[in-house]
């Protein structure tokens, strides 16, 4: 690994997926990241369907394994005092605290801010939620799909006629991590420079609301409230178009601000000079006859085929990948984009890595997979906090680790 | 984080257009770093794109569209022609004190402009750049171009989203561009952290794809088992209730979901108990799981007459978590955004007629909440004096000579007027709120009585 964040020591203590990716991504670029899971179940994403191989297994929830990567993982029941008292040790010489408890429940156990500060002066403490600490939804519970719908995602996505359609993965809970990773960057520039640290609060819904297409601004210069189905009848801009094969979707951009002679021209395809279709308008109006005279043209095609040839051009298009062909892109392997980590349980998996490379490697590759329960229990607590056997073995007993 | 000073002294040059490296820079811009936008006059895309007030570019179209102001807000402007010899000579000499140089022109442009990171390191040896593209700057797509929907396609995510036996459609029309974004945000920042360290620059290759597949990982996982997600529109994989039901008014939805039976049983409870949800193949997780359709239909009739938000709040207090499909008017309006000062209201001062307008925030912030820092929106061109006498230390006479040769401008090229509504904000279909004036001046009113700085409201044109 590249490990340009190697002298930033961060704790996991979130329940969440948005706390878990965020940390995810802060121990891809080698920030020492320890993982505190409760106890006997650990963390809930361990027990998401889909498993690997099909068997319900806590090290084998694609979720789990995903989100978790170059992670140690140690067990930890905070809510108890012995286990409060290990966690002030754990944080002593750390960066930062990553948490996602309701806003209060650190404090009730005595692990609120000023308490953190006070043994750790320099710690950044990170809180994401799914409503921020303050305001009057700060206790309501959510989802991934209820951050879609409160944050206005929802609203603008699938087709005009029917109901909001929304998308999958997790996607708010990785546009949080982002927002609160970049957010840490920036409170860690400022620590490193005055020595201390801050407590900031994320929150989940607000990352949505500025996520979306520019919404907000455009209600309040227009009154316009975006709504869904933009790709209804977008046919040269947007919606899917099958091929001989895959389906692939074509842009205006590219063409030089004439984009019907350019794709007449490029699809042998003279009908498409039609006056009707000239404008964004007409196209739109028009969109069922240029969707007829695009799939004869499109149906001669192979979509990869189609995509080298288009771009060769200058012209920008899509093809609808899966997941399967993305794994096997040749532009990506030959880019390094994925590593391959090999887990006991799991096996060895390409994940996908960062997004970038620096300079012309990709940061992340190497590292390892994600840990299994517990299982730096004993380099942890026995190694670096000094531990003894005897001490471990009633932690254990009693359920504290 | 939180102060808009943590990057102060920290100078970045960024050959931005449209929509994802601008976003990426604005957070350095947010954080106190000088951004500086090398603007063309000639490519106007970010200041062409509106939206405009009503829908109607003024004099100064180019000074007052929306989407600028949120995405360039805190840059500077510096509209100079880098294609030209004295233009790429004046470039350099900022480059020299400069810390980060960004671009987002296709794989092949820095280098044929002599501004590629090598070139820049001669001049800056610990520069730190940054090239976000679509497909990176090796491997055989790197000369290809990407709009957001493209790369929602193409990394695998369009095929994943989609309602529940349909087919693939894109999970957003720029979702991509946010992602990618936030990616630069992120690969910069670590680039100055380790500077910070090692005093060492960085060479940066940031891919919109790649971003894009890293969003997915799960389903690569997956795919890799030989298990292939199905597309479930609002739908999960093992949870029931959840989904989006309808709820009284026009268009207006409600998000349910429920992971376990507790939260069933509370449902159920704020029901009344009615008859179908008392069937014992409800009763289990696996139960409602497999008749999810049925399920979904009940619950869609008891929904729909009820208000979404007080359902919301009703479901919420028996712990059933619900959430209302919120548009942009609702959120405008929402009280829970407002008292946690999440929206920005702020004048863009060089188009004075727009008037003070709404913006999405920061969704992070330092407790307690620091002041919201002040928004300049810059006008074209408008620092191209200050920065090269005082950055570039040009005398004036030398400034003089690169305006007379056209290097320097504060006016487009051509100066087509994008006409009325025709670069109006595309994104779905528009429905048109005619009350949106009286609630954009409420939400104003509220920002400025916290703000404790009444300014007199401005209507815009």
């Amino acid at each position: 690994m590249l490990g340009l964040l190697d002298d930033v020591q961060v704790v996991e203590l979130t329940h969440s997926l948005a706390g878990a990716f965020c940390a995810k991504l802060l121990a891809d670029q080698g920030a020492p990241t320890l993982k505190l899971e409760p106890p006997g179940r650990g963390d809930a994403a361990r027990h998401e369907p889909p498993f690997l191989g099909g068997v319900p297994h806590p090290d084998r929830s694609a979720l789990f394994l995903a989100f978790n990567t170059n992670k140690r993982g140690i067990t930890l029941d905070v809510t108890i005092p012995t286990g409060r008292d290990l966690l002030l040790r754990v944080l002593a010489d750390r960066d930062v605290l990553i948490e996602s408890f309701a806003p209060g429940y650190l404090d009730s156990l005595g692990l609120g801010y000023a308490t953190l500060r006070e043994v750790n002066p320099r710690l950044l403490v990170v809180s994401i939620t799914p409503f921020g600490q303050t305001g009057p939804y700060r206790h309501y519970q959510s989802s991934d799909l209820i951050a879609q719908a409160m944050g206005g995602f929802l609203y603008t996505t699938g087709r005009a006629e029917a109901p909001p359609m929304g998308t999958v993965l997790e996607q708010m809970a990785i546009v949080t991590a982002r927002n609160a990773a970049i957010a840490i960057m920036a409170a860690l520039l400022g620590q490193r420079l005055s020595g201390t640290g801050q407590h900031i609060d994320v929150s989940i819904m607000e990352a949505v609301v500025s996520t979306p297409p520019n919404f907000i601004h455009a209600y309040s210069f227009t009154g316009a409230i975006a709504g869904r189905g933009f790709g209804d009848q977008t046919v040269m801009d947007g919606m899917h178009l099958a091929t001989s094969d895959l389906e692939v979707t074509l842009t205006t951009a590219g063409t030089g601000g004439n984009p019907m002679e350019t794709w007449a021209a490029f699809l042998h395809e003279p009908q498409l000079l039609d006056p009707k279709f000239s404008t964004r308008a007409g196209r739109a109006r028009h969109w069922e006859e240029l969707l007829t005279l695009l799939q004869g043209r499109l149906a001669q095609w192979k979509a990869h085929d189609f995509m080298k040839a288009a771009m060769d051009q200058r012209l920008v298009v899509g093809v609808v990948q899966s997941p399967e062909a993305v794994l096997h892109c040749p532009h990506l392997a030959e880019r390094g984009t994925f590593v391959a980590l090999d887990h006991p349980e799991a096996g060895l998996l390409q994940y996908p890595g960062p997004g970038f490379l620096a300079n012309a490697s990709n940061p992340a590759a190497g590292g390892r997979a994600a840990p299994r329960l517990g299982e730096h229990n004993l380099e942890v607590y026995a190694d670096e906090l000094g531990l003894s056997t005897a001490e471990l073995a009633m932690l254990r007993a009693a359920g504290v680790i | 984080m939180g102060d808009n000073t943590v990057l102060q002294g920290i100078r970045v040059l960024s050959l931005e257009q449209v929509h994802v490296l601008p976003w990426g820079t604005a957070f350095l811009a947010d954080f106190g770093a000088e951004v500086i936008r090398v603007e063309s006059a000639t490519h106007m895309n970010d200041r062409l794109s509106g939206p405009f007030p009503d829908n109607a570019p003024g004099e100064e179209w180019w000074n007052e569209g929306g989407t600028f102001a949120y995405w360039a807000r805190n840059k500077k402007s510096l509209c100079l022609d880098v294609t030209q010899p004295q233009g790429k000579e004046v470039f350099l000499k900022l480059v020299a004190r400069s810390d980060i140089v960004t671009d987002n022109f296709r794989p092949g442009t820095m280098q044929r402009l002599g501004l590629d990171h090598d070139s820049l390191a001669q001049v800056k040896p610990d520069i730190i750049t940054l090239s976000c593209t679509a497909y990176g700057h090796t491997g055989p797509w790197r000369a290809y171009g990407a709009r957001a929907r493209t790369v929602d396609a193409v990394c695998g995510l369009s095929a994943l989203t989609g309602y529940e036996g349909g087919p693939a459609l894109r999970a957003s029309s720029n979702y991509m561009d946010h992602s990618g974004g936030l990616n630069v945000a992120y690969a910069l920042l670590l680039a100055l952290y380790q500077r910070r360290k090692t005093g060492t620059g960085m060479r940066l290759d940031l891919s919109m794809y790649e971003t894009g597949v890293s969003c997915i990982a799960p389903a690569l996982l997956e795919t890799q088992r030989g298990f292939a997600r199905p597309r479930l529109g609002t739908a999960h994989l093992w949870q029931a209730p959840h989904n989006v039901y309808p709820c009284q008014g026009a268009d207006r939805w409600i998000a349910i979901t429920v992971a376990t039976d507790d939260q069933w049983r509370a449902l159920c409870g704020v029901m009344g108990e009615p008859d179908w949800a008392m069937e014992t193949r409800f009763a289990t997780i696996l139960g409602r799981q497999q008749h999810r359709h049925d399920l979904d239909a009940h619950l869609g009739q008891w929904t729909a007459t009820h208000d979404a938000q007080a359902l919301m709040h009703l479901l919420q207090a028996h712990g059933v978590p619900a959430g209302t499909v919120h548009t942009a008017r609702d959120l405008v309006a929402d009280s829970h955004l407002r008292e946690r000062s999440y929206l920005e209201v702020f004048t863009n001062t060089n188009a004075p007629a727009v008037g003070p307008r709404v913006y999405a925030g920061r969704p992070f912030r330092t407790l307690p909440d620091v002041p919201l820092a002040l928004h300049l929106v810059s006008a074209l061109g408008q620092h191209n004096v200050q920065l090269l006498r005082d950055v570039a230390a040009l005398s004036e006479a030398e400034i003089q000579g690169l305006v007379e040769a056209g290097v320097l401008a504060t006016q487009p090229r051509e100066s087509t007027r994008p006409a009325p509504g025709a670069a109006a904000y595309q994104a779905g279909d528009l429905r048109g709120d005619p009350h949106y004036r009286a609630a954009v001046q409420t939400l104003v009113d509220a920002v400025h009585q916290l703000s404790g700085t009444h300014q007199p409201a401005g209507q815009g044109r």
